[in-house]
């Protein structure tokens, strides 16, 4: 009877756990509404505001998810999606088509990723290393593309060829068809299955037979597909790209999901949910800290201990005697 | 998990609700429509409205930027306290979708006006105002003939008061040749952001390499005049090199902004050439060459005035700076306010403004100082209040009258 | 291990660099090391890649991987620098304040990882942000700058520089290598939860690590404010580039410690380093061409260590004539 009230009550706090990040999320949500109200805000208009700001993250996160889960590390994601927009935006220029310049992104982005995976499978490199390296040729190539377009610093997309897809309908129907296949792939495949094992334990899963290269240029190739789809919703809603463009994604991403709750060792307890949880609570924050018109530096600071404490309740279950690596 | 499920469905079910309210929420409807113009002698006359508070956003590309401080502190420390405005600024700005994120946020906190110092998508910016009834303005800056003609007519398209590309070739030119003509001929060259193709610093750079041309009777790259030198630049990658110019000779070049020991490295040997007479910068002059700068060189800047540049004047460190004073952006201000109010100013055709102002050029540690006493001052900068007042509801020709007599001795005139 | 190979191991890489970047220097007909400033250039370089190589190996060895290693070195030498202008001090009082200040941030930063006891990546994200905050608010965002007091900018020298690295090394080999704390460093590095269960107290040595890593970081902080006299300030992670500059010299490291000593190795890897980074300077390498050498040059390299078996073996199989 002990035994079952303390198993019960362990449960319960288990899932209390999980639920914190969502919990987080509904709080920020609240005390954006409540500063909204107070400061006589336009809701509907930063509803509209937050999806356009958080959808670029949230599918180029959820496809960094399954890079996560397997324990793995990349940084390079921000210079990639720069890359993908520069040449997706290249290639609408020359075609005039939008579906070219959305297969473009996505073609493009996956092949970065598909070479960061294949490199550091084929020659046993460290993911996370060859990323570093990555971000380095891509932030060179991403001026060399500027360069050679031959029309100043930027490289443009007539905003009226964008303008009818620059639209709430059609972010969200982005977002929400990738969210539902990443969620398919990452919760009702095999390939989920299999990275969660990989992730938790590459040694039973190398003995049990999954080929963890394999499950890295998956996981890649699928995040690659997000970070497309980022270059494609970040040309439709800014067509002038320069060499500064989603230069902040990168960061963003990893904060996103560790804001959501993924652990950064992968496994098991990772979620996919993570990344759009994240991305929309780190949404919610700078639009609070804008409201509230604090300094740069002291708005930096708060959101420092905001997000250092929504991690540490979301996360905060180690109960061993070893500190987490 | 369920729950969790549940609860992330409920959450997206809500969010879609009220988005597509959004879909068809006019910030109009929330902030008001567009007020009709009104007769400006009158405007002028009452002088701005202080009975309610006016919102205004303001983009900023660069925050940590002295010159973007100095802005800052203009608005938020004088202008702020003077009128009944609030000033709502950005985070750091770095490419066009984060100003048009900043843009919608200002939007939805119900700014009244945008005022920009960002310039990655200028069009679009434009764009984006007219579209959501709320003015814009360019501070410290101007569209292209091509873009001006383009929005002129807007009706929420304020204007733009700031250095054009012209302006920004001939600080670079006047720079180099004040050099010059004291008999230097060996030079070392800071290009800032040249390699990253942005155009204000090609230009002035362009206006530097021009005027040794001229004085040395050479060519740089083969061009000798302000078109060949544009062309040329652009045709070399944006990517410069030293090279003798006639009896001139630019001895050193360093061009980025890696902050890297590699950087550092090859500015402290353009620095330390024994040949190079003047250091040159296109901007952060005071971060690229002050620190390596030996005895006997001279140094020359366009940037801003703040405390370490004047301090660096009077130690000798810089020679010459040419920079644009903090209240500069005073006019685009009222000018913004003034349409706010209904008193929009327009040229004689109705269309917006697009008007010049240049740099406050010091070339010794006196004149700095008393340019930043100036400049610097919380209660008597370099445009008051009262001064302001005058551009309230102004017909064209005085607004643009007055703008364009920006030199500081015009200014102290302007105040008397 | 013989004393010969011993040697060559250790030497070969730093060597190598050498005779690639003088080979592509003369080709150029640039001399490498024409003038003192060149010395200079190559030493200040190999003192800053060496102490970032450091404070980052720490920490990362054992598995903790910190963002905020920058951030360190920027408040660090924000708040020196404006203690010695405000007090009229001289560059050897505003080191040893800097690295005070680097050592206390960096206890702090293991404080926060010991107390929520959350992943090291995540901690340095929040502390990364933070201390980027804190000194944008101390100096109003304005940051520092001195350049034009000689007798700060005046401690660039060959011989102070050398006297850091020298100071530096020695301090790292003793520590790691000959006392207590170096041991259970290593224990806890090889097989944390086998040392922790033997009685090592990983908490103290986690918080030493961090604190070593931000006083190394403070003395990095200062190098880097004393080379141009001024202090540029950073927002939204724009401090953690410098810590890029570390992987190569930290694998250099690695593989050199094979032979010798790793904390040489990480000073050799840096010493190479600072070599490529002499050669960008001579020949006013662009931005672009360096960000893709160095890239390449990482990458190659990592493939050479992560496969060096393979490639004995496919070179054993050549000689044998298979």
């Amino acid at each position: 009877m002990e035994n079952e009230k303390i198993i019960r009550k362990e449960q319960t706090r288990e899932r209390l756990l999980r639920l914190a990040p969502v919990m987080g999320l509904i709080l920020l949500f609240a005390v954006f509404m409540a500063i909204a109200v107070i400061r006589d805000i336009n809701i509907p208009y930063s509803f509209k505001n937050i999806i356009n700001q958080s959808v670029i993250v949230v599918v180029g996160a959820t496809g960094a998810v399954f890079i996560y889960t397997l324990g793995s590390f990349d940084i390079s994601l921000g210079a990639s999606l720069c890359v993908s927009a520069l040449l997706g935006a290249m290639a609408y220029n020359r075609s005039g088509s939008l579906l070219v310049m959305l297969l473009t992104c996505v073609g493009v982005a996956v092949l970065i990723s598909l070479i960061s995976s294949v490199l550091a499978s084929v020659f046993n490199l460290p993911v996370f290393v060859t990323t570093i390296a990555m971000l380095s040729l891509l932030n060179a190539l991403a001026l060399v593309l500027i360069g050679a377009n031959g029309t100043g610093d930027v490289i443009q997309v007539p905003a009226a060829a964008v303008r009818g897809i620059n639209n709430v309908w059609v972010k969200l129907a982005v977002m929400l068809i990738y969210l539902g296949f990443c969620v398919f792939m990452f919760n009702y495949t095999k390939l989920g299955r299999h990275e969660k094992f990989q992730g938790g334990n590459p040694v039973c899963a190398k003995l049990t037979g999954l080929n963890g290269k394999r499950l890295a240029i998956a996981a890649f190739a699928i995040a690659g597909i997000g970070v497309g789809l980022g270059a494609f919703l970040t040309i439709t809603y800014a067509p002038t790209l320069s060499r500064n463009t989603a230069s902040s994604v990168g960061m963003d991403i990893i904060i996103s999901i560790v804001f959501g709750g993924m652990p950064v060792s992968g496994g098991a307890r990772s979620r996919i949910w993570s990344a759009a949880i994240g991305a929309v609570s780190m949404t919610l924050l700078n639009q609070i800290m804008l409201t509230l018109s604090l300094d740069s530096g002291i708005g930096q600071m708060v959101k420092a201990l905001i997000f250092i404490l929504v991690v540490f309740i979301s996360m905060s279950n180690n109960k061993g005697n070893i500190l987490p690596r | 998990m369920k729950t969790v499920k549940k609860f992330l469905a409920v959450l997206l079910a809500a969010v879609t609700v009220f988005s597509l309210s959004a879909c068809g929420s006019d910030p109009n409807q929330t902030t008001g429509t567009a007020p009709a113009a009104s007769a400006s002698s009158e405007a002028e006359k009452s002088g701005p409205d202080d009975s309610k508070n006016v919102k205004i956003g303001v983009l900023v590309s660069d925050v940590t930027s002295a010159e973007a401080l100095a802005f800052r502190a203009y608005y938020e420390e004088y202008i702020q306290k003077q009128y009944n405005v609030t000033f709502m600024y950005s985070d750091e700005l770095a490419d066009a979708a984060a100003e048009a994120s900043a843009i919608d946020n200002f939007i939805a906190n119900n700014c009244k006006a945008i005022i920009s110092f960002a310039s990655a998508d200028r069009p679009a910016q434009i764009e984006q105002c007219e579209a959501n009834g709320v003015y814009y303005a360019v501070a410290t800056g101007t569209l292209t003939d091509e873009q001006y003609e383009k929005f002129k007519s807007y009706k929420y398209y304020v204007g733009a008061i700031g250095p054009d590309l012209m302006t920004e070739y001939m600080a670079g030119y006047n720079m180099a040749k004040s050099f010059l003509d004291q008999g230097y001929k060996y030079f070392g060259m800071f290009g800032g952001a040249t390699p990253y193709y942005t155009e204000m610093h090609i230009y002035r750079a362009a206006g530097m390499l021009v005027a040794m041309c001229e004085a040395g009777k050479g060519t740089y790259l083969g061009a000798s005049d302000f078109g060949g030198m544009i062309g040329a630049i652009y045709g070399a990658g944006c990517q410069l090199a030293p090279a003798v110019i006639g009896d001139v000779e630019l001895v050193g070049y360093v061009g980025g902004y890696d902050f890297d020991d590699a950087w550092f490295g090859k500015l402290a040997a353009v620095a330390n050439d024994p040949k190079v007479e003047v250091l040159l910068a296109v901007g952060s002059g005071q971060t690229a060459f002050a620190g390596f700068k030996r005895e006997g060189q001279k140094l020359g800047d366009i940037d801003c005035y703040t405390k370490d540049s004047v301090a660096l004047m009077e130690s000798g460190t810089l020679n010459y700076l040419a920079g644009k004073f903090s209240a500069s952006i005073g006019p685009i201000f009222m000018a913004t306010l003034s349409a706010v109010q209904g008193h929009p100013i327009r040229n004689a055709e109705g269309n917006a403004f697009a008007i010049g102002q240049g740099y406050w050029v010091a070339d010794n540690a006196e004149t700095a100082k008393e340019y930043f006493a100036v400049d610097s001052s919380k209660t008597e900068p370099a445009y008051t209040r009262a001064m302001l007042d005058t551009l309230y509801g102004a017909s064209y020709q005085d607004f643009e009258n007055f703008v364009k007599a920006y030199s500081f001795d015009e200014i102290k005139n302007l105040a008397k | 291990m013989k004393i010969g190979k011993r040697i060559i191991g250790t030497l070969a890489l730093p060597l190598l660099t050498l005779l690639a970047v003088w080979l592509i220097s003369g080709a150029r007909g640039v001399a490498l090391f024409e003038t003192q400033l060149n010395l200079l250039t190559f030493i200040r370089a190999a003192a800053n890649v060496m102490l970032v190589t450091f404070a980052l190996a720490i920490n990362l060895n054992s598995g903790r991987f910190d963002f905020s290693v920058g951030s360190v070195a920027l408040l660090s030498s924000v708040i020196s620098s404006k203690l010695a202008l405000a007090l009229g001090w001289g560059p050897l009082a505003m080191l040893l304040v800097s690295i005070c200040a680097g050592a206390l941030l960096g206890l702090i930063s293991g404080a926060v990882y010991v107390t929520v006891k959350l992943p090291p990546i995540i901690v340095s994200l929040a502390v990364a942000l933070f201390f980027e905050g804190l000194a944008f608010t101390i100096t109003g965002g304005h940051g520092v700058s001195f350049a034009n007091k000689a007798s700060l900018l005046g401690f660039s020298t060959i011989p102070n520089f050398l006297i850091i690295i020298v100071l530096t090394l020695l301090f790292m080999i003793i520590i790691f290598d000959h006392t207590r704390f170096g041991y259970e460093y290593k224990a806890l590095l090889s097989g944390q939860k086998v040392a922790v269960n033997t009685g090592i107290r990983e908490i103290p040595n986690a918080l030493l690590c961090y604190t070593i890593a931000g006083a190394l970081m403070g003395a990095q902080g200062f190098i880097s404010a004393t080379t141009n006299g001024t202090i540029q300030m950073s927002l939204n992670f724009g401090s953690i580039s410098p810590m890029f500059m570390a992987f190569l010299p930290m694998f250099i490291g690695g593989f050199i410690g094979r032979f010798s000593n790793d904390k040489l190795g990480y000073f050799l890897g840096a010493v190479c380093s600072a070599l490529i980074s002499l050669l960008y300077v001579r020949l006013n390498v662009s931005s672009s061409v360096q960000q893709i050498t160095s890239a390449l040059l990482l990458v190659g390299f990592l493939i050479y260590l992560n496969n060096e078996g393979k490639l004995k073996a496919l070179f054993v199989r050549k000689e044998r004539g298979v």
